[in-house]
């Protein structure tokens, strides 16, 4: 890619910054085309949790991946010394320099940034060190175990698996906006001249701890998450990963890789008001700075991918947030997590995956579940089916416990010729 | 390839810090434990910790409530409390300029290994044992969420700028410093609260039992947190120190990792610290100061053999801070980098330390902070 080392130089302009690869791991398709396939025919991942014992719950459904050989994907490494979200995180960036059409020797020849954002990191496994300390004594937990549970490890075995020294290793741990967070460091890196590409999205794996803790707090829905609707149950869990390969449009032109869409910008902040409780004001604030970052108007928004879990508390305050900001006739705004449940640190990386087919393929991915939309919820969530759509700009939600807010806004991208 | 400035030409500069630490609470505890060079390990108390271990080096008397008031504190968690005690610290700190603006301009950046893995594994142990298994505490749940400390920071001390949460292991501090130097240069916070926290735990302690083999190590557990204040400058505007409102300490005049795989640690780290050198024009000669992880794992000669490539004739004084407070974990790098700029005066004044990290999960990091004349 790019060979001028742009952080040396200063007051060199910024770089535009483009997505050209794409790779997923998901309850409702392995891969980028099973996954915009899914996502335009509105599938459900939702079925019985089977990652831990469930016993004693009245109900335990949650978006599982299944089908998934991590033996497809990692090579240099042995899977069994990956957790289960570093073997979705490999197996994810492994797709996407693969649909990026790059070798890993190319990137080995650069200076690289991957970033990778958690919720849990591997949790599951911290769950198995507990169930052996019950069992066995807590001199009988397994070294292999105990070995896999550093959240680092997300990104230090991608860049294992692929051969690459040069590489930034980071693990972002902010809970259910991660994803957003890891692919705005990769875009600040890239469009800087810090990095010459980015490898960067979001990891997660089911694990009994979250799984409980929302269960306590009233939260998982029994059937099937329902975001928006007056009849809604809450969120169901959910696992799998989103890596996505950002590089400066120079490269990508240069080397005339697809395109699926340009970042424009993202806001971050944090309400620093209550530590589960979304707060409205701060939530706007957050959109408010994305689009001020990405130089976009409001009324330029095409679609909303909404956080949209699926509970009361999301669900009322983001479409007040949203209305606050975007007026009474806000653009569709849908919720993914009705078709993947709440992948957590996955969840905004998958959902800008989302966002950059809707562009690049022209729909809009339903809201499924959907039977009567709330009225305290005034937006039109493309119920149950896609819609065909020419999007130019989308936006990307995501917030976190912590009040920590990340909003991503992805554009199809124009030449200087036609915009 | 030499250039003088790194990151487009901007200084990146702490200008304060506090820390929570084996040696007590604050920074002038802090400076004088390392001034002295004194021990911290101690026996520790069986019935409180379940732990394989005897000893560690533990913050002295801590308790949350009693550091923080009893509002709020309820269920506040070890790691939680040491970083919201060390901002506090931070933001309390009314020597040398200004006080620290809060509100949306100041975001907070914190380093972690995986948050609390003592809360994080209680919420299963308890919902394993209970005859139901949703019996658990819902007010513990955030806590059980590794970017609890961080947004608890925040709610304590209304930051609402980004506010994130950087996992690693020794190397965390120097992650979290990379990922704070990128949102001051992009513009996204005027200034970053920086730095990392780790507690002991029966739960961290039978972990790194296990990762290291379950075989009894020399090195000790420690624990504590670190907070400094990071503000940034076009050169243009900041040439002369008298233009930051707080007095710099020190530039950070970059940091950078590699990765390193199949034990490879010595070539890797080597070539991270020949690259920051290069990049930034700096001689190994101007090199007053070399603080290690110095972590006593598998890779402790490599970290010490890679250093003695790069600074091979260096009269430089090594600084280990390991050897007083422990494994620090995630608050390794962070408590290097106070030793330095504890140990630093008027003789050291725009000499530069070198602080590095080797993480066993698979990174190497180096910074390189050029200390100003007064020793803070």
């Amino acid at each position: 890619m790019s060979t001028v080392p742009l952080d040396m130089m200063p007051g060199a302009s910024p770089r535009r910054v483009v997505l050209t690869g794409m790779g997923v791991v998901s309850s409702i398709g392995i891969g980028v085309s099973e996954f915009a396939a899914s996502l335009r025919a509105g599938r459900s991942g939702a079925g019985p949790i089977s990652q831990f014992d469930t016993a004693g719950f009245a109900h335990a459904n949650g978006c599982e991946v299944t089908g998934f050989e991590p033996e497809r994907w990692v090579s240099h490494l042995d899977p069994e010394d990956l957790g289960r979200a570093s073997q979705f995180s490999v197996a994810a960036a492994r797709m996407a320099v693969a649909d990026a059409g790059l070798t890993t020797r190319a990137l080995a020849a650069e200076r690289g940034l991957i970033c990778i954002g958690t919720t849990d990191g591997e949790s599951h496994d911290l769950d198995r060190l507990v169930e052996m300390e019950l069992r066995d004594g807590p001199e009988n937990m397994s070294a292999t175990v105990a070995g896999r549970v550093s959240p680092i490890r997300l990104s230090t075995t991608i860049a294992q698996e692929l051969g690459l020294t040069d590489v930034e290793t980071s693990s972002i741990a902010t809970a259910c906006a991660a994803g957003n967070y890891a692919i705005g460091s990769g875009f600040d890196a890239v469009r800087s001249g810090e990095a010459d590409f980015a490898l960067c999205g979001g990891a997660d794996a089911i694990c009994r701890k979250t799984f409980t803790g929302f269960y306590r707090l009233g939260t998982i829905a029994p059937d099937v998450c329902r975001p928006f609707d007056k009849d809604r149950k809450g969120i169901l869990t959910g696992e799998g990963a989103g890596v996505l390969v950002l590089e400066p449009l120079e490269s990508a032109l240069a080397r005339g890789a697809r395109i699926y869409a340009e970042v424009l910008g993202y806001g971050l902040n944090c309400d620093a008001y209550h530590q589960v409780a979304p707060h409205q004001e701060s939530v706007t604030r957050c959109m408010e700075l994305a689009l001020k970052d990405a130089g976009v108007d409001p009324r330029d928004v095409d679609m909303i991918s909404a956080h949209g879990t699926g509970t009361k508390a999301n669900d009322v305050t983001e479409t007040r947030a949203i209305r606050d900001l975007f007026g009474d006739n806000p653009p569709p705004t849908v919720s993914m997590k009705s078709m993947l449940g709440h992948t957590m640190g996955a969840a905004s990386a998958l959902a800008a995956i989302g966002c950059a087919l809707a562009l690049t393929h022209g729909f809009i991915p339903p809201t499924i579940n959907h039977v009567t939309t709330d009225p305290e919820c005034q937006i039109d969530c493309v119920p149950n089916e896609a819609v065909e759509a020419g999007l130019r700009i989308v936006q990307n939600n995501g917030m976190a416990f912590g009040g920590n807010n990340a909003v991503l806004i992805l554009g199809a991208y124009e030449d200087e010729v036609n915009s | 390839m030499t250039a003088t400035r790194p990151a487009n030409g901007r200084r990146l500069v702490i200008t304060r810090w506090s820390a929570i630490s084996p040696f007590g609470l604050g920074r002038k505890a802090f400076q004088e434990g390392m001034r002295t060079g004194r021990k911290t390990v101690t026996a520790i108390d069986g019935e409180q910790w379940s732990a394989p271990e005897r000893r560690a080096c533990l913050v002295p008397d801590f308790s949350v409530r009693e550091l923080l008031g009893k509002k709020g504190t309820r269920d506040m968690d070890r790691v939680t409390g040491l970083a919201v005690g060390a901002t506090a610290q931070l933001l309390g700190d009314d020597s040398g300029g200004p006080s620290i603006p809060t509100g949306e301009g100041t975001g907070l950046v914190l380093g972690t290994t995986t948050g609390s893995a003592e809360s994080m594994m209680g919420y299963t142990r308890t919902s394993m044992r209970k005859p139901k298994p949703y019996l658990v505490d819902p007010a513990l749940m955030p806590y059980a969420v590794m970017n609890c400390a961080a947004g608890q920071c925040a709610i304590w001390h209304g930051l609402k700028g980004p506010n994130a949460t950087i996992a690693g292991g020794p190397s965390a501090g120097l992650l979290a410093l990379v990922y704070a130097r990128r949102l001051l240069a992009s513009g996204r916070a005027e200034r970053i609260l920086w730095g990392a926290a780790e507690e002991f735990s029966a739960a961290r302690s039978w972990i790194e039992h296990h990762r290291r083999g379950g075989e009894a190590v020399d090195s000790v557990l420690g624990e504590g947190s670190t907070m400094f204040l990071l503000e940034s400058k076009n050169d243009a505007d900041a040439e002369s120190d008298y233009e930051f409102e707080r007095q710099p300490l020190a530039d950070v005049i970059d940091v950078r990792s590699r990765t390193h795989s199949r034990g490879a640690v010595r070539g890797a780290l080597a070539r991270c610290v020949s690259d920051v050198l290069e990049r930034n024009g700096v001689h190994p000669g101007e090199v007053w100061a070399i603080a290690p992880s110095g972590m006593q794992t598998q890779y402790a000669d490599q970290e010490s053999d890679a250093l003695h490539d790069c600074f091979p004739r260096a009269d430089a004084r090594w600084i280990q801070v390991t050897d007083l407070l422990g494994d620090t974990g995630a608050a390794g790098a962070t408590f290097q980098i106070a030793a330095t700029l504890s140990l630093a005066g008027p003789e050291t004044a725009g000499r530069v330390a070198v602080i590095t990290s080797v993480d066993r999960d698979g990174t190497v990091a180096c910074s390189l902070i050029r200390t100003r004349g007064e020793a803070r």
